[in-house]
């Protein structure tokens, strides 16, 4: 008896010491502070080196890369790589010509839009592309058959109407004039028909390649992209190369890009700080502080506002918020300031109806929405209920912890006034559903992201009666203000861009005085890439644009990090092995 | 024998059945695919053309019988998120968790099977204790802390193992799949250790043994040849009834590592709602499970006669 006790007794220490032992071996190691690979050229030599795999990830799947049907962010993604439009958007948000030579002549009437072509672009499969191919891609993507989801953004086409119920074989609206000529007519004014034509909906593709019967033409897409698809393993990667047809001379630099999937957020993070990753965003709270804190990343991460609205929207068209003072108490009584620290700094407070850095943003706006619980509590006795409300509100948030952390602070924030807020999470899919019906839900925990870089992205879906709809409404609080429907069909007509803006600044106003959403914040992403990854900067419309990278790093050791893992592994060299 | 083999397989059908009818209508009860995959901001006519265009606008029935039809024929249509063949995706996936799968059980039974015979022959000493403590603490570690542990620790503070992910070629497979196929092996290596020093103490007690050693045998063929042959019964049933795991793998496991098997797809199609997906993993699940519990039975038989004169009369 007593032998066994004293030997349980030294198992047991043992047991202790071993796993001390190997906690402080855990705690010692000092996890990597700065860089691993820095890049060959450290004073950032600006003539861009040819070669290398450029590797990206992201933290879902790719649903496909047929232009005409994608539309996520991350196919985009891959589509921008594989794909060219007649324009696209510089870093200032401006359109410039791509494929097109230049931007287009628009008639008097603002109906008419002609594109000349560029000469000499040609597909991944040699020929060239002209304005026969334009038209044919156009028609191919509205063609109802094919269920884009793309095609509600050509609706101002003349003659959709005809197309969409097959009664005429082409768009009336989409004239070809000459090999290089494109001609589209409006049947109203609408200057964000050019935004429409630089979403990858309209990226011109080969008919040769794109036939009735070729059912996986999103798995094997030609374009006229920089690069063309050489591999896709669905749900883990997606293997780029480089076009070397491509029309613009000399580019693109790297000669192949790998497109991680569905990659943890934490994974991805250790990844790239142990140098697997070229690029990372989207990331822990935990993860972006130490970014934040790093003075040896700090040159190679950069914080920006995401063109996205989050706020209450408050169902204008059933009680309690029918009533426009109960909105703007709302409105007045939410803490921006303590949303954005409930995560860790990673919202950007939000008063008006226009992300911060958008065309028509108005930092100084008259009335914009602040936290002001004197104001709150006037305007809870201006609509009768100094007291607050006898019945509590529902709030609708999605499943999950953020939602859940969103709605209590809502809870919070309103009980100041004396509203009690009920939470409903639920499913994404039933939230979608059930918040797009009238009368259904009083308040809802929503958002919204830019399409393309005009008001008009905003204002349209979600204030415009036009989007009060019996299902699937996108103006979910069911506002309806025939002054400010008229303001944006104004608006979205007006060619001249100053006037424009006024009469967005004028719309914003409006919206944010009536609060049919109590505006609360855009987020703030972070992106961090390895210092050797050079020409990149985070682009203000496409999400990781990285068609024009380049890698500054010794051949050998691009060579050595791609090259099939070969030799000696590292756990054989515990220590330094080179990875 | 081939009569139960017909038996079985009659069941095997049935119960297959049963699965995928059940969550064929419980999936497209939880919600709408459109919605699921479209995401947020898609039109109301966006989701009605993508519903027709995947002939999701059908009647359930009709979507139901068309389903079985083409498993029937071996046809588990495409996947609704990217639209790729599911069969396809599946045979893609399953050699990687069978690559991870065997790994974790060849570590469970080295670990396992070593330590339990350690164990058991020192038993009520110190080694036999921390070898039990530790079982008794592995038995308690889920992988969602082993994994994570060991993916921070091993992988990223150290740099011994890749962090995630499957690698390029075949060595580099195997080395990528050491972590999360030792994360795997923990739990069952503590089993097998404590099922095996029991086993063994028995087996040390034995007769057989007995006659073994007085017959001059050396200490080690005693315990190895003698003893834990005989130990491994219990083991091999217990091996049988593991064999899923291979197949179907460890969801938590793979979603920690970013290991590209069958778990992670199983993750990533329930978030999307990607009913064809769902309805092929399970399918798989289901049917490993049936022939994993098939080969458990008749190797026991095999192994003792006991068993099957038993089954004969």
């Amino acid at each position: 008896m007593r032998s066994i006790r004293r030997s349980d007794a030294r198992g047991v220490a043992l047991g202790l010491c071993l796993l001390c032992a190997f906690c402080a071996l855990a705690a010692c190691g000092d996890p990597r502070s700065g860089p691993r690979w820095r890049g060959a050229h450290d004073d950032a030599e600006q003539t861009p080196r040819r070669g290398g795999t450029f590797v990206f990830h992201h933290e879902s799947d790719v649903r496909g890369f047929d232009p005409a049907v994608s539309f996520d962010e991350l196919s985009t993604m891959g589509i921008r790589l594989l794909f060219d439009c007649l324009l696209d958007y510089d870093y200032e948000m401006n359109l410039v010509p791509s494929l097109a030579e230049a931007l287009p002549e628009i008639s008097e009437d603002g109906k008419t839009f002609t594109f000349r072509l560029r000469h000499g672009v040609r597909f991944h499969n040699g020929r060239e592309l002209t304005a026969d191919d334009v038209r044919w891609s156009l028609e191919r993507m509205l063609n109802p058959d094919l269920a884009s989801p793309g095609v509600e953004y050509f609706a101002r086409l003349d003659g959709m109407a005809d197309f969409a119920t097959k009664r005429t074989a082409h768009v009336r609206g989409i004239v070809v004039v000459d090999r290089y000529t494109v001609r589209f007519t409006l049947t109203q004014p609408d200057q964000t028909f050019l935004n429409a034509i630089a979403m990858p909906f309209a990226a011109p593709v080969p008919r040769e390649n794109y036939g009735p019967d070729d059912e996986e033409v999103s798995r094997h897409p030609v374009g006229t992209g920089p690069f063309t698809l050489e591999d896709w393993e669905p749900g883990i990667r997606v293997t780029f190369r480089r076009n070397p047809r491509y029309w613009q001379p000399g580019k693109p630099y790297v000669d192949q890009m790998l497109f991680e999937l569905n990659l943890q957020r934490e994974t991805a993070f250790m990844r790239f700080i142990a140098g697997d990753l070229d690029h990372v965003h989207r990331l822990t709270p935990a993860d972006r502080m130490f970014l934040a804190q790093s003075r040896a990343w700090a040159p190679y991460r950069e914080e920006h506002i995401k063109a996205d609205l989050w706020g209450l929207e408050l169902n204008t068209g059933m009680e309690p918020f029918s009533n426009v003072h109960l909105r703007r108490a709302v409105a007045f009584v939410v803490d921006r300031e303590r949303w954005s620290l409930a995560r860790n700094r990673a919202l950007a407070p939000l008063g008006q109806a226009l992300p911060i850095g958008f065309a028509g943003y108005d930092a100084h706006l008259p009335g914009s929405q602040t936290r002001d619980l004197a104001r709150a509590r006037e305007e809870m006795r201006l609509a009768g209920h100094p007291d607050g409300l006898a019945d509590p509100v529902t709030l609708w948030i999605g499943e999950g912890a953020t939602g859940k952390m969103y709605g209590e602070l809502a809870q919070a924030n309103l009980a100041e006034i004396g509203i009690r807020v009920e939470l409903k999470p639920v499913s994404f899919p039933i939230y979608l559903r059930e918040t797009g019906k009238p009368r259904t839900a009083q308040m809802v925990f929503g958002g919204w992201n830019q399409d393309f870089p005009d008001p008009a992205t905003f204002f349209d879906p979600l204030f415009h009666s036009r989007s009060a709809k019996d299902t699937d409404s996108s103006n979910r609080s069911f506002y309806k203000n025939p002054e400010l429907d008229a303001l944006l069909d104004q608006a979205r007509a007006e060619r001249d861009r100053t006037r424009r803006t006024a009469l967005y600044r004028e719309a914003n106003q409006i919206v944010t005085r009536d609060a049919p959403w109590a505006f609360l914040f855009s987020n703030i992403m972070v992106e961090a890439w390895q210092p050797y990854v050079r020409n990149y900067r985070v682009h203000p419309v496409w999400s990781n644009a990285f068609r024009d990278v380049w890698l500054d790093l010794p051949r050998r050791r691009i060579a050595q990090r791609y090259a099939p893992h070969a030799g000696t592994p590292a756990a054989l060299m515990p220590f330094g092995g080179a990875r | 024998m081939i009569e139960l083999l017909i038996k079985r397989a009659a069941w095997a059908v049935l119960v297959l059945f049963v699965v995928v009818s059940s969550v064929f209508f419980l999936a497209n009860y939880i919600g709408d695919p459109a919605s699921a995959i479209l995401g947020a901001q898609a039109t109301p006519a966006q989701r009605e053309q993508y519903r027709r265009a995947h002939g999701l606008d059908r009647p359930l029935s009709e979507q139901y019988v068309k389903y079985l039809i083409g498993v029937a024929h071996g046809d588990l249509g495409k996947s609704l998120k990217d639209e790729q063949p599911v069969v396809e995706v599946l045979l893609q996936r399953l050699p990687r968790t069978a690559l991870l799968g065997s790994m974790a059980l060849f570590f469970e039974l080295c670990i396992g099977l070593g330590f339990g015979i350690f164990a058991a022959v020192r038993r009520n000493t110190w080694v036999d204790t921390t070898v039990m403590s530790a079982a008794f603490v592995g038995v308690c570690l889920p992988s969602f802390v082993t994994g994570p542990f060991f993916l921070r620790e091993i992988a990223f503070r150290l740099g011994w193992f890749p962090v995630g992910g499957y690698g390029r070629d075949a060595l580099d497979h195997v080395y990528h799949a050491v972590l999360p196929a030792l994360t795997l092996a923990i739990i069952g290596a503590a089993t097998y250790a404590r099922v095996m020093r029991s086993e063994m103490i028995e087996m040390l007690r034995a007769d057989f043994v007995r006659t073994a050693r007085a017959k001059g045998a050396t200490a080690t063929a005693v315990v190895l040849r003698h003893a834990a042959r005989n130990a491994l019964l219990p083991i091999v049933t217990m091996l049988g009834l593991s064999l899923p795991l291979i197949v179907t793998g460890a969801i938590i496991t793979e979603k920690i590592y970013d290991w590209p098997g069958v778990g992670r797809l199983a993750i990533e199609s329930i978030d999307a709602l990607d009913l064809p997906m769902i309805l092929g993993i399970v399918l798989l699940a289901s049917m490993t499970v049936q022939v994993g519990n098939f080969l458990a039975d008749i190797s026991v038989a095999a192994l003792d006669p006991r068993i099957r004169a038993n089954a004969k009369s």
